[in-house]
């Protein structure tokens, strides 16, 4: 169950995205020349009209996006994570200022793209995204997630929101579940007493494997997706917080502003609780998987173990 | 009005767009009394370009593509735009004097907020990008609005504008004009000794806009070449002569934004 490829994240996203193109005639796609990569491209050739590839100039692409917003039509910007980052600030002084309905969905995010080493990848943008008033930040864990979440997104979600979505990396976590994607909605993929680990993305992979080595051990753990960053479900994290007594999160991502630090942020409030924060550090290096580099930087299941252990001692 | 013998205006809207614009500038420098930090040369550097759009262009309407779309990428001139709009009605008097109050509704730059305010703007390099994205969403959708958008001559360093003014040419927006005002000034020092500018019209013109020269404050000048521009096929950038602090000696053709409200009080007393 919690092996194998069904589909990539990025192919999921741009199959999707034509569906949506199809139902919804206001979407227009705007892309900074990754069209291909990031699969935005599935919509040029259904709907050539409403596809725009401004250059390799993402600044203005921001604005451009902005500008077509305002003039009623829904922008779903396509780009890779590290690359919309250059435009942050034209993500906050014009789409998250004038609270305008703008989607942002990225590929290549955290170690994804792998081959290409630190300047590709990105382990700032959650952080980055969730600090930005009116900005809600969304991120599905597999394609399942995906299919769950995305057409809720662009039906039913006004204003501007961040989607991470990785490249082809994608184990199944929530194949089989059943759920509907609700906006500050998190989604408990197993039930524990004795630690909750949480987290979002590719790597609750590692949160659910690390939850069967511990039942090995007579350890029970709840597994949470918590999908929706911004908003985020207070209410579950402080319900496990009180019935697990301990949490560890996981992300691919760097542990300073991130899940971890969103969630602790709810929990100090509500619940304090002892905590320990698995993910980046530093900068990334290239390899040749994903996966590769997610061991590499012990972003896995043996740390969350070794996490857990530490937090039952 | 309109284009009759070669005169581009009666002498009796002259009169009238000059009235508007004295009392704008007035008011822009009586706004010192109230902030000292507003920008002052910049605005009145802006003036005449407002007047002459909001007076004679820009159509108002609430349907956002068969409306005109005014964006002041050089958000910095907001009292100026604000003063433009109090003669239109759209703020008040008393607005203007609370400019960058706590209890005030305008800010120091331009937000959306505002009645009349298309943009949110303060952060240069911007406008250009918006007012593509608009003037494309009115193409798609078959639309008579046009997009005016008015850049500052310091910010042509940032490279958003490179990007932004190849981007329009590729969409062949023939409803974009934009303005560039060449007062010679920026933050720190003259355009000049900061960076290169007088390239700037070889090189919009090279990469396909069609580039026009005028007297910013100079009513007949605008109105000319703006009715050059709406004739246009291509994407029209409009280099426009300006001073820096126009008509308000005490800071005049330098690069000094702001002058004290003793200056103010003498200026609007013997003026």
């Amino acid at each position: 169950m919690m092996q194998g490829n069904i589909y990539s994240m990025r192919d999921t996203f741009g199959k999707l995205l034509v569906e949506m193109g199809e139902k919804l005639k206001d979407i227009v796609v705007i892309t900074a020349d990754v069209g291909d990569s990031s699969r935005a491209s599935y919509f040029k050739e259904k709907f050539p009209d409403r596809y725009f590839n401004v250059g390799i100039s993402e600044q203005d692409m921001i604005d451009f996006a902005a500008g077509l917003s305002a003039t009623g039509f829904k922008p779903v910007v396509v780009d890779f994570a590290m690359f919309l980052m250059r435009a942050w600030e034209q993500i906050r002084n014009a789409v998250a200022r004038m609270n305008l309905d703008v989607k942002f969905v990225v590929t290549h995010s955290g170690y994804s793209d792998s081959g290409d080493g630190s300047s590709h990848q990105c382990l700032e943008d959650i952080s980055l995204m969730r600090v930005l008033p009116n900005m809600k930040v969304i991120i599905p864990a597999d394609p399942a997630d995906i299919r769950r979440s995305f057409p809720v997104i662009m039906e039913e979600l006004r204003g501007p929101l961040y989607y991470r979505v990785g490249r082809e990396y994608s184990p199944s976590i929530t194949d089989g579940l059943e759920y509907d994607f609700k906006l500050g909605k998190a989604y408990v993929l197993k039930e524990g007493d004795d630690v909750a680990i949480m987290g979002a993305g590719v790597v609750l992979w590692d949160a659910l494997r690390a939850a069967e080595e511990l039942e090995k051990k007579g350890i029970s753990a709840s597994v949470i997706n918590l999908l929706s960053i911004k908003p985020i479900d207070e209410q579950t994290i402080e319900y496990y917080a009180r019935k697990t007594g301990r949490i560890v999160t996981i992300e691919e991502h760097s542990i300073y502003g991130g899940i971890g630090s969103a969630v602790s942020e709810v929990v100090v409030k509500r619940y304090p609780v002892p905590m320990r924060f698995v993910g980046a550090t530093g900068f990334g290096r290239s390899a040749r998987s994903q996966r590769d580099l997610l061991d590499f930087y012990g972003i896995n299941y043996k740390s969350i173990i070794s996490s857990v252990m530490e937090l039952l001692k | 009005m309109g284009e009759r013998d070669g005169i581009p205006i009666s002498l009796e809207e002259l009169n009238k767009l000059k009235e508007i614009a004295e009392r704008a500038r007035r008011k822009v420098i009586r706004m010192l009394f109230y902030d000292q930090t507003i920008h002052v040369g910049s605005s009145l550097s802006s003036i005449e370009i407002l007047t002459t759009l909001f007076y004679r262009y820009v159509k108002d309407g609430k349907d956002p593509i068969n409306r005109d779309w005014f964006i002041l990428s050089k958000g910095h001139a907001a009292p100026a735009l604000y003063a433009i709009m109090s003669e239109r009605g759209l703020v008040s008097d008393d607005d203007l004097w609370k400019i960058q109050d706590i209890s005030g509704m305008l800010q120091g730059h331009p937000e959306t907020f505002i009645p009349g305010v298309d943009m949110s703007t303060g952060s240069l390099g911007q406008g250009l990008s918006f007012g593509i994205g608009v003037a494309q969403g009115i193409k798609m959708r078959g639309g008579s609005g046009r997009v005016y958008v008015v850049m500052g001559d310091g910010e042509q360093d940032e490279g958003q504008v490179w990007e932004a003014m190849t981007h329009a040419v590729a969409r062949k927006l023939d409803n974009l004009i934009a303005f560039i005002e060449i007062n010679g000034f920026q933050l720190d020092d003259s355009t000049g000794s900061v960076k290169p500018k007088e390239f700037l019209p070889d090189v919009w013109r090279s990469v396909g806009w069609k580039v026009l020269n005028c007297d910013g404050h100079d009513f007949i000048s605008l109105i000319s070449t703006i009715d050059e521009a709406i004739k246009a096929k291509a994407p029209v950038v409009i280099f426009a002569n300006t001073v820096r602090g126009k008509g308000f000696p005490v800071i005049e053709n330098t690069k000094k934004q702001r002058s004290s409200p003793d200056d103010a009080r003498k200026y609007l007393l013997n003026a």
